[in-house]
């Protein structure tokens, strides 16, 4: 691995620390107001200085980071689901399952990402989200993420989730097309195993390293996702710090107070730079392991 | 020619009707009623003239039908009236289009004239010190949310050194002057959106021509034209850059819908009135007829973009064409 992957497996490792041990190193209270202290610059007591409502950047900062990752990665969990699912089914079963759902691939990527996104959440749909509870395989996962956070930000990872799939379900219709017609997925057919077996025990399995490589690329764009989302007021609402919606709230200071503007931002680079080195190395790994023969990675 | 063309628009069928369904289907998935917008907070509205309002928009018909006359609509562009000024939202839509169109047009002008000599100049001497520092930018440029960028130069060129204008189109009184001020003047209002929506598309497309270039300057009539004595420059230019930007025009293809969704950021920010500022007003205002149109208009121009950029592909490189009809 080259020291750009080094550096970047560091810089994520420090900021899942940051982001686990944030009740207990977190300087101030995120909420907590404090008007007499509002807008203050940078300094020995507060680090990166204070928002409008006097509260402390850095431990917004701090707390922001677990919303920031835990959107993107579940949203890249729900996509690499959803991905896998259709690309094993349309890549094994062929015909005309193939054809209806690569036109949906298609579809889904000539309408300009954004425009879907905003206009799913224009249409306030958190209450069909607590439907999706029903549904086979998402529904346990729905369950747990509700149970766990706000109904609301659940659906900003699903939402995010359900809008970028289709690259892994290509990815993996690919691999799947070229994988079933070698020689042990012919002898596993051959031996009776049932088409639920092959795609899971056999196909699966090997199609999964490119996947891996994909799904930590997305984690960035997840992140830049949900960071846009809240910018625009549209995603995680105040007075839940998201790195997204301090942004927002900076933003109207944006003449007075550049710290507000310049730290989050800083943040959302920062990792998003970092998940896309390690996909990057990720991904030369792989290549490598292909070049010399084998299923490395 | 002719035949690939048929059959190229014939492919868009299937995908034009998808396009449909999703956008109808997304129209439904929110709760209450369009018409709330209007009666909700008002106590005068009567139950009876809720219904007369529902009734009108055809909301109290079954869903099946409200997609068939709603496709039938569309079919003919009609996508009906804003629910916020009454106004035809073609009307609203074509007020604004020309202004998103030419700022997409300039910011691709400006992709294709930055990140193709980038690329090539990457290619050139792969992993040698101007590749190295590419790469680097490149990474940094996939990484920077875009809307994060536009705050930045706002506050330095807006604010902090007062060099560019940070919103709109036109000064404040630039309705008085004569057309050269006011080209310039709106030039000047275009420098901060269109550069900073060019940054993420320039990275894309840098790489694209990178590794393109890379393939083409392996190939053995690089090694004849070498061998054969041309300069350098001819080379790579005459020889390489012709035939490794023939996927450049896939890819640009492929990047439209980010061009046309790069908008809705870019337009809000910098209080620009086109189509991405237009869309972003709708949601808020949950304007369901706007929206939905600018879903599909968004996804029909992507298409059309497609389309047009296989064509391209197809009229360059007659192999395309020769290979898929057989």
């Amino acid at each position: 691995m080259s020291k750009f992957t080094w550096a970047a497996v560091l810089i994520l490792a420090a900021l899942a620390v940051i982001a686990v041990a944030a009740p207990w190193i977190a300087p101030y209270d995120p909420m907590a107001v404090s008007l007499p202290e509002a807008l203050l610059p940078p300094s020995p007591l507060h680090w990166l200085g204070t928002d409008q409502l006097g509260r402390d950047v850095l431990s917004r900062l701090m707390w922001g980071s677990r919303i920031s990752l835990t959107i993107g990665l579940t949203a890249v969990g729900v996509a690499v689901l959803v991905g896998v699912a259709v690309g094993l089914v349309a890549g094994f079963a062929g015909g005309w399952s193939d054809a209806v759902l690569m036109r949906l691939v298609d579809t889904l990527l000539s309408i300009p990402t954004i425009f879907l996104l905003l206009a799913v959440i224009a249409m306030d749909p958190a209450e069909r989200i607590t439907a999706l509870t029903t549904v086979p395989v998402l529904g346990p996962l729905v369950r747990g993420l509700i149970s766990w956070a706000d109904v609301r930000i659940v659906m900003l990872m699903v939402i995010i989730g359900l809008m970028s799939w289709m690259g892994v379900a290509r990815l993996v219709r690919a691999e799947v097309l070229s994988l079933k017609e070698r020689e042990f997925v012919l002898a596993a057919r051959v031996a009776g195993a049932s088409p639920w077996r092959v795609m899971t025990k056999h196909l699966l399995p090997n199609a999964m390293a490119p996947v891996l490589v994909s799904a930590t690329l997305g984690v960035g764009g997840a992140i830049l996702t949900e960071s846009v989302l809240s910018y625009l007021g549209l995603g995680v609402q105040p007075p839940t710090p998201s790195w997204g919606n301090i942004l927002n709230e900076g933003r109207v200071a944006l003449g007075v107070a550049w710290w507000l503007t310049l730290s989050p931002g800083l943040c959302i680079v920062a990792t998003v730079l970092a998940f896309n080195l390690v996909g990057e190395g990720l991904r030369t790994m792989h290549r490598r392991g292909q070049a010399a023969g084998g299923d490395a990675l | 020619m002719g035949k690939y063309v048929v059959r190229r628009v014939v492919a868009m069928i299937p995908v034009l009707l998808w396009i449909s369904v999703i956008s109808f289907g997304i129209m439904h998935l929110a709760p209450g009623k369009p018409t709330d917008a209007a009666t909700q907070f008002n106590p005068r509205v009567s139950l009876e003239a809720r219904e007369r309002l529902a009734h009108l928009y055809g909301l109290d018909q079954p869903l099946h039908r409200q997609y068939a006359s709603w496709l039938g609509r569309i079919a003919r562009l009609d996508f009906g009236r804003s629910f916020l000024d009454d106004r035809p939202v073609m009307d609203k839509i074509a007020e604004r289009l020309p202004i998103t169109l030419l700022i997409n047009v300039l910011t691709l002008a400006v992709v294709l004239g930055i990140g193709i000599p980038l690329g090539v100049l990457a290619a050139v001497r792969p992993q040698g010190w101007f590749d190295r520092t590419t790469t680097v930018l490149v990474f940094l440029g996939y990484s920077i949310p875009s809307f994060w960028l536009a705050l930045l130069g706002m506050a330095w060129f807006g604010v902090a050194l007062h060099w560019l204008p940070v919103s709109g189109l036109h000064s404040l009184d630039a309705e008085w002057w004569s057309w050269w001020p006011r080209l310039t003047d709106t030039a000047w209002h275009l420098i901060l959106p269109v550069g900073v929506s060019a940054v993420v598309s320039v990275a894309g497309l840098s790489r694209y021509a990178r590794s393109s270039m890379i393939e083409v300057l392996q190939q053995d009539y690089i090694r004849t034209a070498r061998a054969k004595g041309l300069p350098e420059r001819r080379v790579l230019f005459h020889h390489g850059l012709r035939n490794g930007l023939l996927p450049i025009l896939t890819i640009l293809g492929l990047s439209l819908p980010d061009l046309i969704g790069g908008s809705v950021i870019a337009e809000t920010i910098f209080s620009i009135p086109g189509m991405g500022r237009l869309f972003y007003e709708a949601v808020m205002a949950r304007d369901y007829p706007v929206i939905m149109a600018l879903v599909t208009i968004g996804a029909i121009l992507t298409l059309l973009g497609n389309l047009l950029a296989d064509l391209a592909y197809a009229w360059a490189d007659p192999r395309i064409r020769v290979g898929k009809a057989s």
